[in-house]
């Protein structure tokens, strides 16, 4: 999946429109979809599969947060910043970036935040 | 800080200077206020375990983290985990610091009190009864305990702290500090010196009293006097809603300068 296709996807059309990227610069934002379409890559899913596989339909036919697969994706988002060899600030930010996405898309997840 | 400014000023803090020590006095001013909270019966409803992060492990933070309580558990540098003591409700208690009020003249003869009252009468048919409903053992065990929060906040945030009240895993902190199973979790209260500003750009959005209060009856709502309203904010504890736009700045540059999510 390129940066291309990335940013075609509803999700990330829905993340760019939500975080406050307008004084981001293009670089930037180039930037953050090479990272998600890497990631895309290394899971196998698209942005939008990456968001839906965190949400279930309860019973009542509500959308809700599947606690396991959100902790599933938050070990998916270590490993991957793990395998980049990323640490310390870095390590931090990047795995940030992805929830980031996934954050703008209705998805309560957290990371840890650096503390230098 | 004047009271009013106080009440004003609190706002519950997400981001906080994680390497600023805070200082062991000024978690005992808030124990302190807390102590002082009004508590029925003189009860000591609450128990608070103080637990400055860098003492603990990464591992047991980690098992405490919930999906609501992740970077706020990196940034404070102080938990204050409260419980409610739910080994209060037993009559001994009550029958010992009722009377002990008598005793003191708070519960005095003038509203009907007297020690021969709280023996031969109030522990029988008051507070027996009361405390052998559980649902109201934990309502008023916990009731009580909020009070006492409430007013931990309130002399942190006077003593220049920020603080915010969140959820987290609860059976981790009991089994590593061998906490009672009558201490019930409340929340934890996280202490720090704010990095973001201390006012968070102005106040958080509040509907007005009138939606909430009533004089005399339910089709009255509470008539706003606007020259006390005019009072409060002269005063401090009314203050200007939030600046969006320089509050969003705010955040952006805390969440770059964290590394957390934009």
């Amino acid at each position: 999946m390129t940066p291309e296709d990335v940013a075609a996807a509803a999700t990330v059309r829905r993340w760019l429109a939500s975080v406050a990227l307008q004084d981001a610069s293009a670089q930037d934002r180039d930037r953050r979809l090479a990272l998600l379409a890497d990631f895309c890559r290394h899971t196998g899913q698209s942005p939008d599969e990456l968001v839906h596989g965190c949400l279930r339909t309860t019973k009542a036919g509500d959308t809700a947060i599947s606690a396991k697969r959100r902790t599933a994706m938050n070990a998916t988002i270590d490993e991957f910043v793990a395998e980049r060899g990323l640490d310390g600030r870095d390590a931090v930010v990047t795995g940030n970036t992805l929830r980031s996405f996934l954050v703008h898309n209705g998805i309560f997840i957290q990371g840890r935040a650096w503390r230098g | 800080m004047e009271f009013k400014q106080v009440l004003g000023n609190r706002r519950s803090i997400r981001y906080f200077e994680p390497d600023r020590p805070v200082e062991k006095e000024k978690i005992q001013v808030m124990l302190e206020a807390a102590n002082r909270a009004s508590r029925s019966g003189n009860i000591d409803y609450w128990k608070a375990l103080v637990v400055y992060r860098d003492e603990l492990s990464p591992e047991l933070i980690d098992q405490m983290r919930v999906p609501t309580t992740t970077a706020d558990l990196d940034l404070a540098p102080v938990y204050i985990f409260w419980f409610a003591d739910m080994s209060y409700a037993d009559p001994a208690n009550f029958q010992k610091n009722l009377k002990e009020l008598v005793s003191v003249g708070a519960l005095n003869p003038s509203h009907g009190w007297s020690d021969a009252y709280v023996d031969d009468v109030v522990i029988g048919t008051v507070i027996k009864p009361l405390l052998s409903d559980t649902q109201t053992v934990a309502w008023m065990g916990t009731l009580e305990t909020g009070l006492a929060i409430c007013q931990a906040m309130l002399a942190g945030v006077d003593e220049g702290l920020g603080v915010c009240l969140h959820a987290y895993n609860a059976e981790p902190v009991k089994a590593a500090f061998g906490l009672p199973d009558h201490w019930v979790p409340c929340w934890v209260l996280l202490v720090g010196y704010p990095a973001e500003h201390p006012q968070t750009g102005g106040q958080r959005p509040r509907r007005s009293i009138s939606t909430s209060a009533y004089l005399n009856n339910l089709n009255t709502p509470w008539p706003e006097d606007p020259t006390t309203t005019e009072r409060l904010k002269r005063e401090g504890l009314i203050q200007d809603p939030v600046d969006i736009p320089g509050r969003m700045e705010e955040v952006r540059g805390l969440a770059q300068r964290f590394g957390l999510p934009e």
